[in-house]
């Protein structure tokens, strides 16, 4: 069938992606100016480390023995990868990449997804509002304000958040994602804690999205509006609320497409929200790993970034032919 | 558009009289909005800034270690910095690199976003789908991550090196949006008559679809500089990259933290003013970017 | 008497029927019947557009009646106002226009520029069908076909959902098609032919008796406007309705229908039986419409388009004929009023031209 080789080649394409990415961040760290997997080893060796030791190390670190010729590098680099290895920490002696930016990514996909989902959810609902009252002081002004939200960078917003609500009206903590003060576990306090160090992280990510959203809508609505179909709706004497459940519905399909891609868009946000809220998630690991030169979370970080993105694009492209009948039986 | 073409007297006078008629019109309609002359006014000011601000002041803008973070004053309008540098002069010298950097990467990614979105677009499907797979890579992978990871590898602090990097990840939008406008003119009339005439594909891209596409373009390439400002003041606010003059993201970051400004109110207009700077900026952009739109697009005016 | 709740509209020179008795308006009234053949009545319609050079009218001083039973055709060219004029019969004229004088009247409503939201909605689809001049796009393109006539099933309040699906069934075998294959359907799955078909099916579901067909056979193939038109005059027999059929071209109007107006910029200009009229037509812009067609007998170089083009709503004369411009046979008193109407043949036929007026004994 059509439908899954379509299906087929998004899969390929997006493993595709996957693989140049990596491919990309292991020359990178090649070509850096002193190649950090080199000198990692003859710090190793200085610390006194055999050689033999030190490759190890290194090897256990980058995923790859430095001086070994580079298609070997790069051939032990993609076996480590596929087996989800991502090397081991330089700043925390020893642990396993994997296990720090595993624990780092909960946090960052969490906020992310309340906030496309509440963006989402309110700029729709502004959209169509603003549609429906099109050329009027409303939508008109809703327009405007919708058109300069999606202007002013996520950081401004962040940063004037805190300040008002964290520190001008001391109404929610200052950065974090919990109070030290909790104990971890499913116990109301922690959870309770959890959610107050939420929330103005998830405004943030909210109020940078929701004005996309109203704007494309409004688009996509007014668009429908002047289809055919909703003039022949009204001509055979259909209720409002039925002419209305139509348009919305006609309306909505097109932004179904836009989810996957603001999903990727909040992670280039996260790494802004989490500086200044503090929140450990992987935006601000990747800009910790930058200070104390921390190669391989950095590379692995990354790397999770990416694969999260390409993943939400390609379950969109699965579920979109399953909502949209004029896809599903071709 | 048929070059060469030559009208007797009195219809090329009437065709001038209609064509200075209409640019009457369009000038009236702009000037009536008090928020477009604003929006106007501010771009203007800031570029004047940018160009001759830092000679307004000193190479190095004096320290005075007895008014660090002074409220704002006669002496100082917007207060003082940790160093007790004057923060006016810091917002004013400091608008000339993020501005400089933002109209590098501009004129990089127009030059890259048009050729490869009319290309894309004229010629959709061999050249086409080539360019618009590169593209869709290009634009799927959140910019922010990359250039944060590429700021590892290579300082690209100097703002020619800034405005480098960004225009060459940021040129998918433009040619996403190029190609779009491309794909519809192609198949109208007068695109049709050229080939029709046998001209070279080249020579109608340039001279007859790429003319049409003039004020789309410079309508987008207005929001990509607000974007652009806001890459480069985000990547001098996280403080991955390194700096050789101050400029309004190094300000943010300072303020934030190491000033402490957000948990303390006492930094307050050193906080504020490069924030204000980047909003009005921002704002007034997008203003003039929907001003364009409107004026070339006659279906958005309102009768 | 017929009572007009808004002063706006004047009464106007009644030059059709007499006035019928017993209508209230605003409410729809079975009791209500025109008296006399029509079942449709348009009364000194008068519908204007807003434009940045002020109200222009797309429809001026409009009657015309449709007998019961009966196939009329209203012919025009594009911007004649013929789709406004049928978009009138639904009370339906898009913004900025608007009624700005006249009535139109139906057997069983009263005058449909009166009814209340509910009353006009109700009577859109239940009294008055009205098919697509783009059938290609009359349907929701989400949903099934099915679904959709159960939409149109529950917003008119018919409590018998399962009759009504019969009905459809019966509808669509009637017209050649596979019912169940077509109500499990969506829009894009079926072929225009079809959708056209689908498109009077939904007219007729709920036992309108009066169908209006806006361009019914553009956008279709000529096998298919064949059976497209074989249908409508089938259905329009078989449900005793009284049917419009709007159409630029001369020709379908000329095989369906048994009564053809012709209408130029906004105005009827000839009206009358179909074949006396096509026969011998008596207003110029007839006239020049029928010599325009190239026949598929004789001589191509016979045919001879009209000069000039058909006006725009901006571009329509003001004062006098509106034809004039175009017109062979136009005078001096052309260009000063606009000319009156004239009724032959026992009041069949009526045309407005000052020349044809004078030819006539």
């Amino acid at each position: 069938m059509r439908l899954t080789r379509t299906l087929a080649v998004k899969l390929v394409t997006g493993v595709v992606m996957i693989w140049v990415v990596a491919t990309a961040t292991f020359f990178l760290v090649l070509a850096m100016p002193g190649n950090p997997a080199l000198t990692q080893e003859a710090q190793d060796i200085t610390h006194g480390m055999s050689p033999q030791q030190a490759a190890a190390a290194t090897r256990a670190m980058f995923g790859f023995v430095p001086k070994a010729p580079v298609l070997d590098q790069y051939g032990t680099y993609l076996w480590q990868l596929l087996h989800f290895n991502l090397g081991v920490s330089i700043a925390e002696e020893g642990i396993p990449v994997s296990h720090i930016v595993g624990s780092a990514f909960p946090w960052t996909v969490i906020l992310a997804l309340f906030g496309v989902i509440f963006s989402f959810l309110i700029g729709v609902s502004l959209g169509i509002l603003a549609a429906i009252r099109r050329n009027t002081k409303l939508g008109d002004g809703l327009t405007l304000l919708g058109a300069i939200i999606n202007g002013v960078p996520v950081f401004v917003i962040a940063i004037l958040l805190f300040y008002v609500f964290a520190t001008l009206w001391a109404i929610f903590p200052q950065g974090g994602n919990v109070s030290v003060l909790e104990t971890p576990g499913w116990n109301a306090g922690y959870i309770g804690s959890v959610v107050t160090h939420a929330m103005l992280p998830i405004v943030c990510y909210t109020l940078a999205g929701v004005g996309a959203w109203q704007l494309t809508t409004k688009s996509s609505v007014i668009s429908v509006l002047g289809d055919d179909f909703i003039l022949a709706a009204e001509l055979r004497g259909l209720r409002p609320v039925t002419v209305a459940r139509y348009v919305t519905r006609n309306a909505m399909l097109p932004l179904f497409t836009i989810l996957a891609i603001s999903f990727g868009l909040m992670f280039g946000g996260a790494v802004f929200i989490e500086d200044v809220f503090n929140y450990p998630g992987l935006g601000q690991l990747m800009i910790s790993s930058i200070g104390t030169k921390d190669f391989p979370v950095l590379d692995g970080a990354f790397l999770l970034i990416i694969v999260a993105v390409i993943v939400a694009n390609i379950l969109a492209d699965l579920i979109y032919p399953l909502i949209d009948p004029r896809i599903r039986r071709s | 558009m048929i070059t060469g073409a030559v009208l007797p007297p009195e219809q090329l006078y009437e065709a001038m009289q209609r064509s200075r008629r209409r640019s009457t019109r369009r000038w009236r309609l702009f000037v009536s909005s008090p928020g477009r002359v604003a929006a106007s006014v501010i771009v203007v000011v800031f570029a004047l800034m940018a160009i001759i601000g830092p000679y307004l002041y000193p190479a190095n803008l004096p320290i005075n270690p007895r008014k660090i973070y002074a409220a704002p004053s006669l002496a100082h309008p917007l207060g003082t910095d940790f160093e007790g540098t004057d923060v006016l002069a810091l917002v004013v010298t400091g608008a000339r690199y993020v501005l400089f950097a933002a109209a590098v990467a501009a004129v990089i990614t127009l030059g890259i976003g048009t050729v490869a979105g009319l290309a894309a677009g004229y010629y959709p499907r061999s050249t086409g789908r080539v360019i618009m797979r590169v593209t869709d890579f290009v634009l799927a992978i959140p910019g922010f991550p990359v250039l944060v990871v590429l700021a590892m590898i290579w300082k690209f602090g100097s703002p020619l090196a800034m405005g480098f990097v960004m225009g060459v990840f940021g040129w998918g939008g433009i040619a996403r949006a190029v190609r779009a406008q491309t794909l519809s003119l192609r198949e109208r009339g007068f695109v049709e008559a050229a080939r029709g005439l046998g001209l070279p594909g080249r020579r109608i891209i340039f001279a007859e679809v790429l003319p049409n596409l003039a004020p789309y373009i410079g309508m987008n390439l207005m929001l990509a500089v607000t974007a652009f400002i806001y890459t480069e003041v985000g990547l001098f606010f996280l403080g991955v990259v390194s700096y050789t003059t101050s400029n309004w993201g190094v300000m943010l970051n300072n303020a934030v933290f190491q000033a402490g400004a957000l948990t303390s109110t006492r930094a307050l207009a050193y906080l504020l003013s490069p924030l204000i700077c980047i909003l009005l900026i921002t704002i007034a952009l997008v203003t003039l970017a929907n001003a364009v739109d409107e004026f070339f697009n006659p279906r958005l005016r309102r009768l | 008497m017929v009572r007009v709740p808004r002063s706006s509209r004047s009464g106007g020179a009644d030059t059709v029927a007499a006035a019928p008795a017993g209508i209230t308006v605003g409410q729809p009234d079975a009791d209500a019947r025109l008296s006399g053949p029509a079942a449709v009545s348009v009364r000194d319609l008068t519908v204007a557009f807003s434009t940045p050079e002020g109200l222009l009218p797309a429809v001026s001083h409009v009657s015309l009646d449709l007998d019961r039973g009966q196939i009329t055709g209203l012919v025009g060219e594009s911007g004649s106002g013929k789709s406004t004029l049928a978009l009138t019969l639904l009370n339906a004229v898009p913004q900025p226009g608007r009624v700005t004088s006249g009535a139109v009247l139906i057997d069983g409503l009263g005058d449909v520029l009166g009814l209340t939201r509910r009353n006009l909605r109700r009577a859109r689809g239940a009294s008055i069908g009205y098919v697509f001049q783009a059938s290609q796009n009359s349907l929701n393109p989400l949903k099934q076909v099915g679904k959709q006539l159960l939409d149109l099933g529950r917003s008119h309040g018919e409590s018998d959902l399962r009759g009504l699906l019969r009905r459809a069934r019966t509808l669509l075998d009637d017209m050649g098609m596979d019912a169940n294959r077509v109500l499990a359907s969506f829009q894009h799955e079926l072929s225009g032919g079809m959708r056209q078909r689908v498109g009077i099916v939904f007219a007729l579901v709920l036992n309108a008796h009066v169908l209006i067909l806006d361009e019914p056979t553009t956008a279709l193939d000529m096998l298919t406007q064949a059976s497209v038109l074989e249908i409508v005059r089938k259905v329009h027999a078989e449900h005793h309705l009284t049917t419009l059929v709007i159409s630029h071209d001369v020709g379908v109007i000329g095989d369906l229908a048994q009564r053809i107006a012709v209408m130029y910029a906004g105005r009827i200009v000839e009206e009358g039986p179909t074949a006396t009229v096509l026969a011998d037509p008596r207003h110029p812009y007839t006239r020049g419409l029928l010599t325009a067609m190239p026949r598929i007998t004789g001589d191509v170089a016979l045919a001879r388009p009209l000069p000039g083009r058909p006006p725009d709503l901006t571009s329509i004369p003001r004062q006098g004929c509106v034809f004039r411009e175009r017109c062979p046979l136009a005078m001096d008193i052309c260009a000063a009023a606009e000319p009156p109407v004239t009724k032959t043949e026992g009041g069949e036929r009526r045309f407005a031209c000052y020349a044809a007026a004078g030819e006539t004994p």
